[in-house]
């Protein structure tokens, strides 16, 4: 009995340290690949059905739809692919559970935050692929365009999927209302997909969009993976990698905050 | 108290019960939506001004007839978003509140409430519809000669749609498939359904598959209203075809409802 009460009243061990923070971000994600069984195929279906799904009707629009107009709307699918799954599906994934209270149970396991944080980019960014290739390989098929794939198509895709779902992720835990969230991700991807130029040429827009497009991370991320599918089309590859390097460590600043926030 | 009940059914003997009923659901819903409303209004007018003006960067300079095409077709997408999208997911919200039998067991005739709804549905879509183009005609010049046959256009095109949408919320009885038909309607009709652009760019079987359902012949006969010289023929079949899915989507709705009251 005494025994038993002086063990109850030890003083919890911390851990801490970087082995301890590899050991917890290695059970950190088993635990979020073990849940993500149930969800992880409907995600990839929903990928396809938008990236392939806008890359077919896209062309639609067109009166005839020139190797060039083809060439845009191919290379820009894996974007497509992308934006729906970071602006989209992580937040409601944040709020879904938060809804179900599920949120504050994972935050109290005893695992550094930020290797819980690690996790979930790796994971999503790992389960954005697999939809994404299929989606692309669709687009390329119908519209019967060869793709030069140059071995940086590997960063660019890596980072881009890592981007949409740290901002994402950012943004769904920095604005606490999921009511909120549902609503911004909803106007956002409406805006983005439609003003955004991903499956056309930049010249086409306004000079005053186009200047805005050069800071955020949408044409960016078109851009960076543009140029792994192709050749001479896309020039300045640099800054375009910098702009989203930039998003990414933002969505990284503002996950760290609100975690930092919490305690 | 009494007294209040002599004056209700004063009131009640005064007015035929269908038209009682109809008023009276148009007031319950329009004040059951009075936070959505504007909310909804102003999706609708992002949705098209949204589709007008974005389209038109997908082009160097937009071809006049493609501006035509989409600026018609918005139209279409205004007057069947909350009849068939958002009105199913509303009733699919009631249904996992608990609502939804509350509000089946009010004394109101089954027809007078779709008419009702059907009411709201087109105060909702209207005002987007006309904004989508008068923006058109802004921005790209496009000079639309409206016709009196717009009128029973855009009413059988949202009668239409909002009674697919009726027959989707209460005759589909899990609320969650309810959400995913509707999720799937909304890619299908903007995407795949040639009303932004016409059907001879999409492959032959889907030209034939959209032949026989409602959306593509509710852009035709809204177009008809609003331009000539560019639907020339077929606009009375498109009629018969629109108006036989409304026939189906109602009868489909009233034995749902009348089987479960």
């Amino acid at each position: 009995m005494s025994a038993a009460a002086r063990t109850v009243h030890a003083p919890p061990v911390v851990e801490s340290g970087v082995a301890h923070w590899f050991r917890s971000f290695g059970l950190m994600m088993r635990f979020d690949a073990g849940r993500a069984r149930e969800w992880a195929a409907m995600m990839a279906i929903v990928q396809v059905f938008m990236g392939a799904g806008m890359a077919i009707t896209y062309g639609f629009f067109y009166p005839v739809v020139t190797p060039t107009i083809a060439l845009y709307i191919v290379t820009g699918t894996p974007t497509l692919a992308l934006i729906p799954l970071g602006l989209v599906m992580v937040p409601i994934g944040v709020s879904q559970q938060k809804v179900e209270r599920t949120f504050d149970f994972i935050w109290s396991l005893p695992a550094p935050r930020s290797a819980q944080a690690a996790s979930t980019f790796v994971l999503w960014t790992a389960l954005a692929i697999p939809g994404m290739v299929v989606a692309v390989a669709i687009a390329a098929w119908r519209y019967g365009v060869a793709l030069t794939v140059s071995p940086s198509i590997v960063p660019a895709v890596l980072l881009s999927a890592l981007m949409a779902i740290s901002v994402g992720f950012g943004m769904a835990l920095a604005i606490s209302s999921p009511v909120v969230v549902n609503l911004i991700t909803n106007t956002l991807i409406f805006v983005v997909l439609l003003f955004t130029p991903i499956v056309f040429p930049i010249s086409q827009l306004p000079s005053w969009m186009a200047t805005v497009h050069h800071l955020l991370p949408f044409y960016a991320m078109a851009q960076i993976v543009r140029a792994g599918l192709t050749t001479g089309i896309v020039t300045n590859v640099a800054w375009w990698y910098l702009v989203v390097i930039v998003w990414t460590v933002f969505g990284w600043g503002l996950t760290a905050w609100v975690v930092a926030r919490r305690g | 108290m009494a007294t209040t009940t002599m004056v209700g059914a004063r009131e009640r003997l005064r007015r035929p019960p269908w038209l009682h009923g109809y008023s009276t659901m148009t007031r319950w819903e329009l004040t059951g939506l009075r936070l959505e409303l504007p909310l909804i209004v102003g999706v609708e007018i992002m949705t098209g001004v949204g589709f007008v003006l974005g389209l038109g960067l997908f082009f160097h300079h937009m071809p006049a007839p493609v501006g035509l095409y989409v600026s018609t077709g918005v139209v279409v997408l205004n007057l069947t978003l909350v009849g068939l999208i958002v009105g199913p997911q509303f009733v699919a919200d009631q249904k996992l509140a608990g609502t939804y039998d509350y509000l089946r067991a009010l004394p109101v005739p089954v027809t007078s409430a779709a008419a009702a709804w059907y009411t709201v549905t087109l105060i909702a879509g209207l005002p987007a519809a006309v904004i989508a183009l008068v923006v058109a005609e802004l921005r790209y010049g496009i000079a639309f000669t409206v016709t009196p046959s717009i009128v029973p256009a855009i009413l059988l095109t949202v009668f239409t749609g909002t009674m697919l949408g009726y027959a989707l919320s209460h005759a589909v009885s899990n609320p969650m498939t309810t959400r995913l038909i509707a999720q799937l309607l909304v890619f299908f009709v903007m995407g795949f359904s040639p009303i932004l652009y016409p059907a001879s760019r999409q492959p032959e079987w889907l030209a034939a598959l959209n032949g026989w359902l409602p959306f593509e012949h509710m852009a035709t006969i809204v177009r008809a209203g609003l331009t000539t010289g560019i639907v020339t023929e077929g606009i009375a079949r498109s009629y018969a075809i629109v108006a036989i899915w409304g026939v189906v989507g109602t009868v489909l709705a009233g034995r749902a409802l009348r089987r479960r009251a």
